[in-house]
């Protein structure tokens, strides 16, 4: 992977001219796109995105936190929705910390500002996921389960065991890949890549007037609006400026394992050289160019999920039968990339490639009756298509 | 990702190098090799004569079982010691067909998952509830629970044997044994009433077919139940530390050796197509390959055995005091059953022009 970064960004590390007929002054900008993601000015750094650092450890700290059958449900809530100075995380760091997950999820600018109603549904629906795994999976960790009945369930040839719900779900998984569309994908294309973001207030004015967002920083405000959708992605990364990928559990693992998949090879560096350019194009001030950037990113983070919400029906169905806890897992884990597909975006459009109402339909599919446990191969199959279908790829594509 | 960007390179390499020369095109061998010879070869000399004899050897563990259940003694438990060693040894026989009734019933998981899981275990004998044939129970029956059961629930002989004096042990050591032989007889009956006529006529070049089929489940044993399971996670291949507890028949602590020996002859006798009860040869994909005109990979491959029985020959019989002592050896053991890996999965499949069908689990 690195290697492939490596060569990629080393072609691209060339002057980037755009004749911008647009502009006032009608004549040419150049765009000086860097060879990483690093960005200066007068000698100092200009890229900031350490609160997107700190929700992706709170994130892992969390979902750690659900396979563990000694918290209780106020340890894990604590967790959610951090206050500082409260002791909910075992890094003093987090716990100093005034982030807090709960507060950015379903949190957009574009599809939630005015929509405070399915917001606060799409929070229920995680607050629900902590309070169950609490009352119903905790209680029966050493119970096995059968269908209708919450309990553990071991893969088949004494592989890893997994604890799931009446209904098959592994809340756990549900909860993590969840937040990668309510967290992660929302906040980065539907808030931090808007112009209703990026172009707010003063912030072209000031950015045009190199104005720094604040005292004491060197970055403009729509700079750091841009690095904060960048942190969303490659946050955790060791040198984020050469992003490697696999640096953590949620969007930017899962943009590799895309990655690895021939079907969809190229996808990562296409994702990173539309974040860079971008950025780039903010310091030269070509909006024009930003923008085009903005719906690359919003295409391809979008099928990120889309490939992996496919991909996890796929493989669940074909363990379906023979090994319940394997397909139960793949199937938990596709249920949250599934109920993320309402926080992708379409781009040139202000819309989800699937709706709420569509993902809602989805889930009460895949947990009707006793949900997994009697879940049809055509009833994957069927939501499996329709995904890929409206991103342009196959189910078959997705699987491998 | 790493193993596929090197594949992409190889083959952009391969491609620039060979249109270069683009007077001498290359012929490929037309495959009319008769792949039913081979599947009749494997049913009635190999399969189905090496689960006939599990068969009897694990009816002779019963037998012993019985007796060491009706009189727990040193006598009886060293007999029923040795009959169990017998059918773990023609086990390694069978483990690679994971086909027909013995894939729909996850045989091999019912037989052979070690480590086992000793808190399973004893939750179930203390319990005297049990569903054994529960995947939950996969790591808690099977060679791998009997070689617990026999050598593992006390410190020595005159402890284990007080242990018998429980109802619960004998009934669970009983009820594993007796779960055993009746898988058994339930592949076997299988193969003989009706899956060896389906087996042989299944020859098609399809994911699904008997043939692609047996040489997926051949490979995929070699390289998880051979080179993975039995050397390469206790010399630590796959983790930050060896695991010498993960060795096959741990408890016994003595036999690991001649088990995994013995999972490589069979490994290459089914390679080179002889029969388990006999010194005859027929059909296989040494025949397959020399029909291709590719006795180079054949004689490659059978050199590449020669060399992991030399390394392994070298081992102590207790691979975890091997590795306790000298891990350099069981990870030169591995590496030189590594070799087969790449020689069977990739160019012996593309010789077949047949697909992998199974990839590395994703970990997570």
């Amino acid at each position: 992977m690195k290697k492939v970064l490596i060569a990629l960004t080393a072609f691209a590390g060339v002057c980037f001219t755009s004749c911008n007929s647009d502009d006032n002054d009608g004549g040419e900008i150049v765009i000086n796109n860097p060879a990483s993601y690093s960005f200066e000015r007068d000698g100092v750094s200009t890229v900031n995105f350490g609160g997107q650092t700190t929700r992706i450890a709170m994130a892992e700290e969390l979902v750690s936190a659900l396979k563990d059958n000694t918290k209780t449900e106020e340890d894990l809530d604590g967790m959610f929705a951090h206050v500082e100075g409260e002791s909910d995380f075992s890094e003093a760091d987090l716990n100093a910390s005034n982030k807090s997950i709960r507060s950015k999820t379903a949190a957009s600018a574009d599809f939630f500002s005015a929509n405070t109603t399915d917001a606060n549904a799409i929070k229920a629906d995680f607050d629900g996921y902590i309070e169950s795994q609490v009352a119903d999976v905790f209680p029966n960790w050493a119970v096995t389960a059968t269908a209708g009945n919450a309990g553990q369930l071991q893969e088949a040839g004494g592989g890893s065991i997994r604890y799931i719900n009446a209904k098959g779900l592994e809340l756990n998984q549900a909860f993590a890949k969840g937040l990668i569309g309510g967290l992660m994908v929302d906040q980065i294309l539907n808030n931090y890549l808007s112009s209703s973001v990026l172009d707010a207030g003063d912030n072209r004015a000031n950015n045009d007037g190199d104005v720094a967002d604040k005292e004491g920083v060197s970055y403009t405000t729509m700079e750091h609006k841009w690095d904060e959708a960048y942190g969303y992605l490659y946050g955790a990364e060791d040198n984020a400026a050469v992003p490697v990928l696999g640096a953590d559990s949620f969007l930017n693992k899962y943009l590799s394992r895309v990655e690895g998949d021939s079907d969809f090879a190229g996808i990562a560096s296409t994702i990173f050289e539309a974040f860079k350019l971008g950025r780039a194009a903010i310091v030269a001030k070509d909006y024009d160019v930003r923008d085009k950037q903005v719906e690359i990113i919003r295409e391809n983070i979008s099928k990120v999920i889309g490939v992996r919400a496919a991909h996890y029906l796929q493989t669940g169905k074909t363990a379906l039968g023979n090994d319940y806890a394997a397909a139960f897992h793949d199937l938990s884990e596709g249920f949250g990339f599934v109920y993320s597909l309402q926080f992708t975006r379409k781009p040139n459009t202000t819309e989800a490639y699937f709706s709420k109402t569509e993902v809602d339909a989805f889930v009460a599919q895949l947990m009707a009756g006793n949900g997994f446990w009697e879940v049809s191969s055509e009833t994957l199959d069927a939501i499996s298509d329709e995904i890929a279908t409206e991103f342009g790829f196959t189910s078959a594509q997705a699987a491998d | 990702m790493i193993k596929k960007f090197f594949l992409v390179a190889v083959i952009f390499l391969f491609y620039t190098c060979s249109s270069s020369s683009d007077d001498s095109p290359e012929k490929k061998k037309e495959d009319s090799f008769d792949r039913e010879a081979v599947l009749v070869n494997v049913a009635d000399n190999i399969i189905i004569p090496a689960l006939e004899d599990l068969s009897q050897k694990l009816v002779a563990l019963k037998t012993n079982k019985d007796a060491f259940i009706a009189t727990p003694d040193q006598t009886n438990l060293d007999a029923l010691r040795s009959s169990w060693l017998s059918a773990y040894e023609v086990w390694q026989h069978v483990e690679m067909f994971n086909i027909g009734k013995a894939e729909e019933i996850l045989y091999s998981f019912q037989m052979n998952i070690y480590p086992v899981s000793i808190t399973d275990v004893e939750a179930n004998i203390d319990s005297g509830s049990y569903d054994l044939t529960h995947v939950n129970n996969n790591d808690a029956v099977g060679f791998p629970a009997v070689d617990y059961l026999l050598y593992g629930v006390a410190a020595d002989d005159a402890a284990i044997l007080v242990k018998y004096e429980d109802v619960k042990y004998k009934n669970y050591l009983s009820d594993v044994v007796n779960q055993m032989d009746a898988l058994t007889d339930e592949v076997i009956n299988d193969w003989t009433t009706s899956y060896r006529d389906t087996f042989i006529s299944s020859t098609s070049n399809t994911a699904s077919s008997a043939y692609n089929k047996l040489v997926n489940d051949f490979i995929f044993y070699y390289e998880k139940g051979l080179r993975a399971n039995k050397v390469g996670t206790p010399a630590g291949n796959f983790s930050a530390n060896p695991l010498p507890d993960r060795v096959e028949a741990f408890y016994n602590n003595e036999v690991s050796k001649t088990l995994t020996l013995e999972a490589l002859t069979a490994a290459e006798n089914f390679f080179n197509g002889n029969a388990y009860n006999s010194s005859s040869t027929g059909e296989s994909y040494v025949t397959h390959l020399k029909s291709l005109d590719n006795s180079a990979l054949e004689s490659l491959i059978n050199t590449q055995f020669s060399g992991a029985r030399e390394k392994i020959n070298e081992l102590e019989n207790s691979f975890s005091n091997q590795i306790n002592t000298d891990n350099t050896k069981m990870t030169q053991a591995y590496d030189a059953l590594q070799l087969n890996v790449v020689s069977l999965k990739v160019d012996m499949l593309q010789a077949f022009n047949v697909s992998v069908d199974y990839v590395d689990a994703d970990g997570d």
